[in-house]
């Protein structure tokens, strides 16, 4: 069992390696084949493990000392139950799906072999972070999936910087920049966290930690319990570090489907679900972390309503459905949380994939308006973005509607209305802009061929490649009930109130009434043809919406330019004219005392011999008050 | 061999001296072998060495002026040890990765006198040979920059000299009066650190002690508002003294601290935990924005390398065997590092004789080895987990965390602001496009630049992944020490604060 | 009667007359003069205490003061006539080749 520890864990290691070796060669196949190839025996190593977990119990390894200081010991030490199980798999799956896709849409890129080396490297990255048994391992994969972010966002990093107005995220490196700075933000917040759990538990290994948690000081936990989320608000792009999610979509597209959707945003509520030993002792952080990610949920599907970008909107979808996620687990259904996590990997990576592929024949051209009638070219892409935005508009019986659902009723379970009806809301919006989004691209009148595109359908491998995501994002749904016996045997079981029973029915009804609502009113505007409307286009909310509420603009006025400038001024004004100054200063009086000093240097003997005189007097004198003194 | 340590210290004098009558065509093969030898030296070192012992060993005691007390007394334990070996090594590199420099075995020469003094000040523990070598590292290093140096060179090489000088005086009478105090309670004098060790001072007299033994630290490290000197002796000075510079100098500052301040002051380390700190924080948070603020590539390492010591020095001052190991294990990580930055900075400089990142843009798409070599570092320097910054300034910053949580949330702003300053100039020299005629035609690495820097690379990941080999000695001398100086101190205080571990054998 | 104090008052006044020559005159030999009136002075002031006090030794001192004074003046007056010779004057104010 140890052994398919490791080779579940090192084998996209060994992928990215292998393609590092050509990282500087033109484009060679074989490291696409053989990476994928190596996360597929990876992906089987995580489902033999889920098996095992399932049968017999959770497996740990310890492979070896990392840093022993003091009383501190950290291994490296990776602990596979029921949630890291499940999320292994889920990372594997979606993760071999993608560089198998990755396969067909980098095969013009000069980087190819660099992509391959850079996308492995992040899985690697992610797998640490899901297998490990201590904080600071988390912590290792936690940096090392935002250094492979940071690699892949800024991937074509030759593009320069353009205007906010040309491109509302600058450039991909600038874009990079942004998302590994906003984590690093966040990742202060959880190193404090994980300095606290030290100093007052001793250890960092998880099963230590939530063993001493029930007995320490309230206070205390509230503190490690922000302070832990701070660090997953970084991650998972929580408001308000969230301006980098949406600006990532400068990388490709692949990068877009495993990164931001299935995997490392989600490593925020990795860490939420995880420590629920903490979080349940600590119901009033909780709450918050739910009222967050109610507000992000609905935020995020605002501004996605307007939104012209192909993957714009889908980030957008991305981070409202963290919000949901949040949501769930501050309530304290963690595992309905971890269930939708899954769920939303699979439709959402299908969901960019398509974009991928709609961006693909349509030479990389991503506003939404140009493109229009593509189900005649593109009928598979058409099917399987439409069955990813049923799921995600949580229609029955696809994935989203069993997740989605299940969060709404913990929400009105717990009597959080407020948080029930925003999320109840929030769900007609996101029917509404997906299928907004579906129809502006598929159906309604064929716009594009005004702009000249010839779009034309992916290869046949790559539809076959996205399959998998397809069929799960169908059938996930069904299997609610054994992920919930299965992972429950670790997470706190979430039982709903009889009340809630009854209401069942009724709440999904409502949500789905809200649910098909959206995507009629979609129908109805944008089936046909799209229709603009220079009013609603030029008024305030449009444009609020549309500029993301100016909060990037905010942000660069209130906190990136004045810091260059202090910076400036540190340097300019303080530096270099206040304490280099002082410094000079104090050389420049010895050497004007000096050359004041010279001035008795006349090389005159009179003179000196007026200074002999003066000083033999001068101790005459002297000598005779001591003397008297006596 | 027990004279291990003198043979290490000597060594290089002689070779300095043979080296005279080399001829100029062999010179570059005859400082690489040197230096070689003597690195090997410091490997077969610490492969003598007792990794379970947390004392000095390899003593050598050779009375020199038995009247004061003075002697030619070595050792070494966990904490000088690796620091010994990291001098070697850059030293090795910093020859190794010479170019076409005018008077090149003169170069060659006043770096293995250099190296000397290096390795003095590190393994002698007499207070009065320590601070012989200390004051005698100055000279090479004033000619480096002096003679190899840029347009500025004359006032960066005097202003380097003499403020480091002025701190060494002050510290000197620190010295001289702890042997006085020394002689009126033992009644023979001695600048042995161990007997100085054994002396319990009085706490007004621990305080004004500390503060003269921090000045003449602190301008070392250097702490603001010390620095101002660092620039300028950077910015003027050749690679290769940029390089020793930053990786080994700098650390003696900072050793001084963990050698001296911290055993024989210890109240009084306690009772300035504050100030200290704050001065640390200042360094850290400021320094920072100021590299930021910098146009010229060296200028933000320069900087950077200032910020860094921030961390090093909160490390110090956390009274715990965590913090201690971490700062001494930060040295040793900041030293290979910041040589390394400093190395490709001379790269790009060979080249194009500017370092203004303006005059860069797009160099990834031109020297994509360059790029990843630069990008390891920068990834090591804003301490990425599996490289070796993250070890020390998790420890440092996790130590320091128990004395001062507040003070540590400040401190730990360096890894917001360093990603922020390191980021931002690789994309104004990596990333966009090409857009310097000039930078079209460059060429990428060749043998003598990878030779130079491919070691350090090897190292940055080796330590980030397994630093127990390093991280194990010094964590037995730094448990030993925190130990020591429990029972040293004299206030409760400073007992409540000086947390010793639960894992600490029996000291020295 | 004449007693130790006039004497001593003799060679305190012969001393300052040496003194403000040597402050006063530019010319070199005539600070040579001051600078003999000055140790005549502190020979008077030997001899007188010699005397008074019945002790020969300041009176021995004194003749060692005359014949250093002779020596110092031959010499003196050597280097003097060389400097005159080469410059042309003996003004102390010529002379500030070790300005510094």
């Amino acid at each position: 069992m140890e052994s398919l520890v490791y080779i579940a864990l090192f084998s996209p290691l060994v992928g990215s390696l292998f393609a590092a070796l050509y990282g500087m060669s033109p484009k060679r196949l074989v490291t696409g084949v053989v990476t994928s190839l190596l996360l597929f025996v990876s992906f089987v190593a995580s489902v033999m493990l889920l098996q095992h977990v399932v049968n017999v119990g959770p497996v740990r390894v310890e492979l070896m000392d990392w840093i022993v200081a003091g009383d501190m010991r950290i291994p490296f030490g990776f602990a596979v139950d029921q949630v890291t199980a499940v999320m292994m798999t889920v990372v594997t799956l979606v993760s071999t799906v993608v560089h198998v896709y990755s396969n067909g849409y980098m095969e013009h890129d000069k980087g190819f072999n660099r992509f391959f080396s850079y996308l492995s490297a992040f899985v690697f990255s992610m797998l640490v972070l899901v297998m490990s048994d201590n904080f600071l391992g988390l912590f290792i994969g936690w940096e090392g999936v935002g250094v492979c972010s940071w690699l892949l966002i800024g991937f074509w990093y030759h593009k320069e910087d353009v205007g906010r107005d040309v491109n509302p995220s600058i450039s991909p490196s600038w874009a990079a920049n942004e998302a590994f700075i906003m984590n690093r933000i966040a990742d202060l917040g959880m190193l404090v966290g994980i300095f606290l759990i030290y100093w007052n538990i001793g250890s960092l290994q998880y099963e230590e930690v939530f063993r001493a948690v029930p007995n320490l000081d309230h206070g205390l936990l509230v503190l490690i319990g922000i302070m832990l989320f701070i660090g997953a608000m970084g991650k998972s792009a929580q408001f308000p570090l969230h301006t980098w999610l949406a600006d990532a979509m400068e990388g490709p597209t692949p990068v877009s489907a495993l990164i931001h959707a299935a995997t490392m945003v989600t490593a925020g509520v990795y860490l939420v679900i995880r420590a629920n030993p903490l979080y349940s002792q600590i119901p009033e952080v909780s709450y918050f972390i739910a009222v967050l990610g109610t507000f992000v949920a609905i935020f995020a599907a605002s501004m996605a309503l307007v939104n012209r970008d192909l993957k714009r909107i889908i980030a957008y979808s991305t981070l409202s459905q963290l919000g949901y996620m949040f949501a769930a687990a501050g309530l304290g259904a963690y595992w309905v949380a971890l269930f939708h996590l899954a769920a939303h990997a699979f439709f959402k990576a299908l969901l960019f994939l398509g974009a991928g592929n709609v961006m693909h024949a349509m030479d990389d051209e991503l506003d939404i308006f140009k493109m229009g009638g593509l189900k005649k070219q593109m009928r598979w892409t058409f099917l399987y973005m439409g069955l990813a935005s049923l799921a995600l508009a949580g229609i029955w019986p696809f994935a989203g509607f069993f997740s989605k659902d299940t969060i709404l009723e913990a929400a009105f379970n717990e009597h959080s209305y407020g948080i029930w009806f925003v999320l109840w809301l929030t769900a007609g919006l996101t029917a509404f802009y997906s299928f907004r989004q579906v129809f502006l691209t598929f159906l309604s009148d064929e716009r594009y061929k005004q702009y000249g595109f010839h779009p034309h359908e992916v290869q046949k491998y790559v539809l076959w490649a996205m399959a998998p995501l397809a069929v799960l994002a169908v059938v996930f749904g069904w299997w609610k009930e054994s992920f919930m016996e299965f992972v429950t045997q670790l997470l706190p079981a979430y039982e709903m109130s009889e009340h809630t029973h009854h209401m069942v029915w009724i709440l999904i009804v409502v949500t789905m009434a809200i649910a098909l609502g959206g995507i009629a009113v979609a129908y109805v505007l944008y089936a046909k043809r799209l229709k603009r409307s220079e009013k609603i286009e030029q008024s305030l909310p449009y444009r609020v919406l549309s500029n993301q509420y100016y909060i990037p603009i905010l942000y660069e006025k209130v906190f990136s330019k004045p810091y260059a400038e202090l910076s400036d001024i540190a340097w300019k004004e303080i530096d270099l004219q206040v304490v280099d100054a002082t410094v000079d200063g104090i050389a420049h009086v010895v050497e004007e005392s000096g050359d004041g000093a010279r001035k008795m240097q006349t090389g005159n003997l009179s003179d000196y011999l007026k200074w002999m005189a003066a000083g033999a007097i001068l101790l005459a004198v002297l000598a005779v008050f001591a003397a008297l003194k006596h | 061999m027990e004279n291990i340590l003198s043979v290490l210290i000597f060594f290089p004098l002689l070779a300095a001296l043979l080296g005279i009558v080399v001829s100029k065509e062999t010179i570059r093969v005859y400082g690489i072998t040197v230096a070689a030898i003597e690195f090997l030296l410091s490997l077969w070192l610490w492969f003598a060495f007792d990794t379970a012992n947390g004392g000095f060993q390899f003593i050598e005691y050779i009375p020199l002026v038995s009247d004061f007390g003075i002697n030619y007394y070595l050792g070494v334990d966990g904490i000088s040890l690796f620091i010994v070996v990291m001098a070697t090594l850059m030293t090795l590199v910093g020859i190794i990765s010479l170019g076409e420099v005018k008077d090149l075995k003169n170069l060659i020469i006043t770096l293995l006198m250099l190296e000397v003094t290096m390795i003095g000040v590190f393994v002698s523990l007499d207070a009065i040979v320590f601070y012989l070598f200390w004051e005698f590292s100055l000279v090479p290093m004033l000619y480096i920059i002096g003679a190899w140096g840029g347009e500025k060179r004359l006032y960066a090489a005097v202003k380097f000299f003499l403020y480091t000088f002025a701190g060494s005086l002050i510290m000197l009478v620190g010295m001289l009066y702890v042997a006085y105090v020394y002689q009126s309670v033992a009644g023979v004098w001695s600048f042995a650190l161990t007997d100085w060790y054994a002396l319990v001072l009085p706490i007004s007299v621990q305080k004004w002690l500390f503060w003269a033994f921090f000045l003449g630290f602190a301008i070392k490290v250097p702490m603001f508002p010390f620095h101002t000197w660092l620039p300028y002796a950077h910015g003027q000075a050749p690679t290769v003294g940029s390089v020793i510079l930053a990786a080994v100098l700098l650390k003696m500052g900072t050793y001084g601290f963990v050698r001296f301040s911290l055993p024989m002051f210890p109240d009084a380390a306690v009772a300035y935990i504050v100030p200290v700190g704050v001065i640390s924080i200042i360094m850290i948070i400021y320094t920072a924005m100021v590299a930021y603020a910098q146009e010229d590539m060296k200028q933000v390492i320069a900087y950077s390398s200032i910020s860094h010591m921030g961390v090093i020095v909160l490390g110090t001052f956390a009274m715990n065997a965590e913090g201690i190991a971490g700062s001494v294990f930060l040295m040793l990580s900041h030293g290979i590092v910041s040589g390394a930055l400093f190395l490709l900075v001379g790269v790009i400089y060979d080249r194009r004789h500017t370092k203004l990142m303006s005059e860069f843009g797009g160099l990834a798409s031109i020297m994509p080895k360059y790029a990843v070599i630069f990008g390891i570092m920068l990834m090591a320097s804003v301490g990425l987990p599996l490289t070796i910054g993250f070890v020390g300034e998790y420890l440092s910053l996790a130590g320091f965390f128990k004395v001062a949580p507040v003070m540590t949330l400040l401190g730990g702003f360096s890894i917001i602001l360093g990603a922020v300053y390191m980021l931002s100039l690789y994309k104004k020299s990596f990333f966009g496009p090409v857009t310097n005629e000039a930078n079209k035609k460059l060429f990428d690495l060749d043998k003598r630049e990878l030779t130079a820097l491919l070691p350090l690379v090897a190292i940055v990941v080796w330590l980030g992944v397994y630093p127990k080999p390093v991280l194990g000695p010094i964590d037995t001398s730094a448990k030993a020490l925190v130990s020591f100086m429990h029972e040293k101190a004299q206030t409760p205080e400073a007992k409540a604060v000086i947390h010793v571990s639960k894992s600490t054998k029996e000291a020295r | 009667m004449i007693g130790l104090t006039h004497y001593l008052v003799l060679s305190a006044i012969l001393f300052s007359l040496g003194i403000v020559g040597v402050i006063r005159r530019k010319n070199l030999l005539m600070l040579f003069f001051a600078t003999e009136i000055m140790l005549n002075a502190a020979n008077v002031a030997f001899a007188a205490i010699s005397s008074y006090y019945h002790d020969l030794s300041g009176q021995m001192f004194a003749f060692f003061i005359v014949a250093i004074a002779a020596s110092e003046v031959a010499v003196g007056l050597g280097l003097l006539i060389l400097l005159y010779k080469k410059y042309g004057t003996l003004d102390l104010d010529n002379f500030t080749m070790l300005k510094g």
